[in-house]
């Protein structure tokens, strides 16, 4: 396929990255060359020197005969311009990043596809939704739901007060039927388990299972559920902003912020969040305003380093919950050993949202995972495909991927080797990024 | 630096030649020659150790580093070279394993020096084989190889840059291996029509088959002699005349071309000052032959605009030797050694583009001494050039000019004549063929010192890898971790 990206930005270079290492023609425009030469020193694309919004440059790319257009510069209203010209020069599909939910509403969606803008990626809205799942759901790192919770990915960190600790999944899965260790996440692997395979202390184990035995799940992994109640944000940004209006009434909310005039905006817009202008790496000004009585401490300040070393801070004042938004990705591997909680990455979610549109089997739904390189696909088993023709066990499915369970007639099943794919069953796949490919001849 | 990817390459890259070989041995075996059975031995010493060792190594890393880039890349080069000199031992052509590696050198790195003196005894099938070489090293090893082998994964860029000509290579697609299929076709494509061209003016199908094969690579081997004065046609020497000028010009911009942008042409400022350079130089020793010698004004003009070309274009061929010239041409020409093609052609020495922005830096200055305060950008096709590229320019060039003078004195340790040593050196660091002195296009390099030789091979590489490449692997800070 080949893709025309504008802006090489974070999300731009993650995504040519990413797609040009699984074969795409990747073409990358932006107007500054220095960024671009930077990226085509490592990876394997055409760069062109040029404005995302200029005719003349935009056709040097070669749109009309791209599939799909993907913009991405940091201004809105470029890469909304910048679709509508894509589209009008002859790309098959474009995608505009926008900062603003306005877009998003149903009733302007028709309006935009004349524009010529397809599609929509709003990546703090994105983020703002992971973080309020993970809040919602206490005990895990990452919680995926797919198709409206029928079935659920649980990334949960072990610890040595869990009754599965130094178990076989065999003997997992003896307890509870309804669940699959699709991954493992060791140290800086992740593991594509067998049933002999040992849960060990430290692991990120990633469960596929569904609603009525997530309880039995957290009770194995040594989870106590809790509610959560007080929260601390530290940083008014977006990302802040969206989660708040997506949480609801249900929370006692505290907002940390160091500007004075976002602190003010922040406390029109939101009535019943108590803002607090204030440093938040000041310890004392933290304990002040009740840190150690938090459930949940979420941090989304501009600079990772704050918001990693912040969290760490959190948990060791003995707050469960804690998020922080890492946007290094140099940093996310330290992160993972740094005992921080949950990490957020908007360009890692922004990325694994655009990814779909550039796989040619049919797709619900891709996540990216926070604490691991891999990636899960919803897949929409077509009529005749591979994946539907044996039992899963002599498929000879990829070692790099797993099933983790199937939905069908809108009931949620956890696979195991017997289990059969009937066509149209929505099926949920964990994959390492070298599976990927592999797996769309499954589905095709 | 991992060992085993450097490894990897290597063999895969040797059972490549082996099959060139075969390609070679096929010729051969088409004209009955005594030198089949030396082209499938020297393929299978070749090709075994080389499956051998990617079969050794299939587990190796997939990503290459930009230094095993540099290991690789001029590792590749000398190993072609070690290897592709067997056949010409083992038929008994060039006996001395000396003689045999400094004509491979020549060839791969298309310079086109020869020791040969008796080139018309020599069987047809290695005739083919001192001409594919050049035609496989022109466009180079590396790319050829990206274009049909997968293997390089990410790395393939690292090793792209290595390899080809100029200071910064273009793509002409998103994908590496896609870049180096269409500069291939396009190869191809012109190597073709040469042929024909040639052939259809009389010159015998075998001839122009080889010819068009060092044609297009710059490289200058000929299956005769006394090179392309042996024809004494004025067809066949325009038609040589026009590929070499092709072949000396960028091949991302005839692939612009040949898809039907003609506009590109007049607009690409390389293109406009190789062409200045050869009109201007044809006009000058055009006038300096009427005035010193007798030949004819068709004659004069045809013979200065070969020599310009082979020489700027880097090839090598000669229809006169300018060494009889009177000696203010033959400096001309000398200067000429300094050129080279454009960026991203097959030609070698300095490049168009690298004169060109080093002329107006130079320029500039005189301005920017006036004008202290003002900004002024060295510019190239209507963009400025970047500092980095300036600097990566001038330091291209005082890497040549030291690498030149250092050699040059070196060389008088084993070649007392002064013009001889700068001619040998000067010639196998721009990858020419013929040099000044004893070495002129009438002579061959087969008196110089075995020494001598295996430095002028060295000197050639270096040359053909563009200096860096091969440098980078003497500095200290490139082994340090």
């Amino acid at each position: 396929m080949k893709v025309v990206i504008a802006g090489a930005g974070e999300v731009g270079t993650h995504l040519a990255r990413m797609l040009s290492r699984e074969n795409h023609d990747i073409i990358l425009l932006d107007d500054d060359p220095e960024k671009l030469s930077q990226i085509s020193r490592d990876v394997d694309l055409l760069t062109i020197n040029g404005s995302a919004h200029s005719f003349v440059d935009l056709k040097q790319t070669g749109l009309n005969k791209a599939d799909l257009f993907i913009a991405v510069t940091p201004y809105e209203e470029r890469n909304v311009l910048a679709c509508t010209m894509a589209s009008y020069l002859g790309v098959g599909r474009t995608i505009a990043r926008i900062n603003n939910s306005e877009y998003l509403q149903e009733r302007y969606r028709e309006k935009l596809k004349n524009l010529g803008i397809h599609e929509l990626i709003y990546p703090e809205s994105l983020a703002a939704k992971e973080i309020v799942s993970s809040v919602k759901l206490t005990g895990t790192r990452q919680m995926i739901e797919f198709s409206g919770g029928k079935l659920v990915l649980l990334a949960i960190k072990i610890r040595s007060n869990a009754p599965i600790v130094n178990h076989t999944l065999e003997e997992l899965h003896s307890r509870i039927h309804d669940v699959i260790a699709v991954a493992i996440k060791r140290e800086k692997d992740t593991i594509i388990p067998q049933g002999k395979d040992y849960i060990r202390n430290n692991d990120i184990v990633f469960f596929v299972t569904n609603r009525s035995a997530q309880k039995m799940v957290f009770e194995l992994a040594g989870k106590e559920l809790y509610e959560i109640k007080n929260i601390m944000f530290l940083g008014g940004s977006r990302i802040a902003q969206k989660t708040i209006e997506k949480m609801g009434d249900q929370y006692r909310i505290k907002v940390i912020e160091i500007d004075k005039e976002r602190c003010e905006r922040l406390a029109d817009k939101f009535e019943n969040v108590l803002v607090i202008n204030g440093d938040g790496r000041d310890v004392d000004l933290l304990k002040d305003e009740g840190l150690e009585k938090m459930d949940a401490f979420i941090a989304t300040t501009g600079s990772s380093e704050t918001n990693m070393l912040s969290c760490h801070l959190a948990k060791m004042y003995g707050i469960k919950r804690t998020v922080a938004e890492v946007e290094n990705f140099a940093f996310m591997g330290i992160a993972e050993g740094m005992d921080i909680g949950t990490m957020i990455n908007k360009k890692l979610i922004a990325a694994s949202y655009i990814y779909r549109f550039t796989l040619n089997a049919e797709i619900s739904t891709v996540k990216c995972l926070t604490a691991s390189d891999a990636e899960v696909f919803e897949f929409v088993a077509k009529p005749g495909a591979r994946i539907t023709q044996k039992p899963i066990k002599d498929l000879d499915f990829p070692e790099e991927a797993k099933i983790g369970g199937i939905v069908r007639d809108n009931q949620g099943y956890v696979a195991d080797g017997k289990t059969q794919i009937l066509e149209g069953d929505k099926v949920v796949v964990f994959t390492l990024p070298s599976g990927i490919k592999k797996l769309e001849k499954f589905f095709k | 630096m991992n060992v085993k990817i450097i490894a990897r390459v290597l063999g895969l890259l040797l059972v490549v030649e082996g099959l060139s070989m075969l390609v070679a041995m096929l010729v051969a075996l088409l004209y009955q020659g005594p030198d089949v059975t030396s082209f499938l031995v020297s393929s299978l010493i070749c090709i075994i150790p080389g499956l051998v060792i990617a079969f050794l190594t299939s587990k190796a890393p997939k990503n290459i580093s930009k230094r095993e880039g540099f290991v690789i890349v001029s590792l590749v080069w000398l190993v072609f070279s070690l290897f592709g000199s067997i056949p010409y031992v083992i038929s008994g052509s060039i006996p001395d394993y000396t003689n045999a590696f400094f004509e491979t050198m020549s060839g791969f790195t298309t310079t086109g020096s020869s020791i040969l003196e008796n080139i018309e005894e020599l069987p047809h099938g290695i005739l083919f084989w001192r001409s594919l070489t050049q035609w496989l090293g022109g466009m180079g090893i590396i790319v050829l190889s990206l274009s049909f082998m997968p293997i390089f994964g990410i790395g393939g860029m690292q090793l792209f840059a290595a390899e080809v000509p100029g200071p910064t290579p273009d793509k002409i697609s998103p994908k590496i291996h896609q870049t180096a299929r269409m500069l291939w076709l396009i190869y191809i494509l012109f190597t073709t029509l040469e042929t024909l061209l040639l052939w259809a003016g009389g010159m015998s199908l075998f001839d122009s088959v080889n010819h068009s094969l060092t044609t297009m690579a710059t490289g200058g081997f000929g299956t005769k002699q006394d090179s392309i004065a042996h024809w004494d046609s004025a067809y066949i020497q325009y038609v040589i005349i026009f590929f070499m000028i092709l072949a000396g010009t960028n091949f991302s911009l005839s692939y612009l071309v040949l898809k039907g942008k003609v506009s590109r042409l007049y607009k690409d400022e390389e293109f406009k000052y190789y062409i200045f350079f050869i009109v201007g130089f044809t006009i000058i020793i055009f006038s300096g032959l009427l005035i010193t010698s007798t030949l004819g004004v068709e004659q004069a003009f045809r013979d200065s605009l070969f020599q310009v070309v082979s020489i700027i274009t880097t090839t090598g061929f000669a229809t006169a030797d300018y060494v009889l010239w009177a000696p203010i041409l033959t400096i001309l020409i000398f200067a000429l050694f300094f050129f080279g093609g454009s960026a991203g052609s097959t030609g070698g020495g300095i490049k168009i583009m690298r004169i060109v922005v080093l002329l107006k830096n130079s320029y500039y200055e005189l301005r920017r001494i006036v004008h202290p305060n003002a900004v002024i950008p060295v510019r190239f096709n209507q963009h400025s050039v970047d500092s980095k590229t300036v600097n990566n320019v001038l330091a291209f060039f005082m890497f040549y000019m030291l690498v030149f003078f250092l050699s040059s004195i070196i060389f008088m340790l084993f070649e007392p004549d002064m013009a001889t040593a700068m001619g040998a050196v000067a010639t196998s660091l721009g990858n020419i063929g013929p040099g000044i002195g004893d070495v002129g296009p009438s002579q061959t390099f087969l008196s110089i010192h075995p020494l001598g030789k295996w430095f002028l091979s060295f000197l050639m590489m270096l040359g053909r890898l563009e200096l860096f490449t091969v440098l980078v692997l003497f500095s200290p800070s490139f082994w340090k971790h």
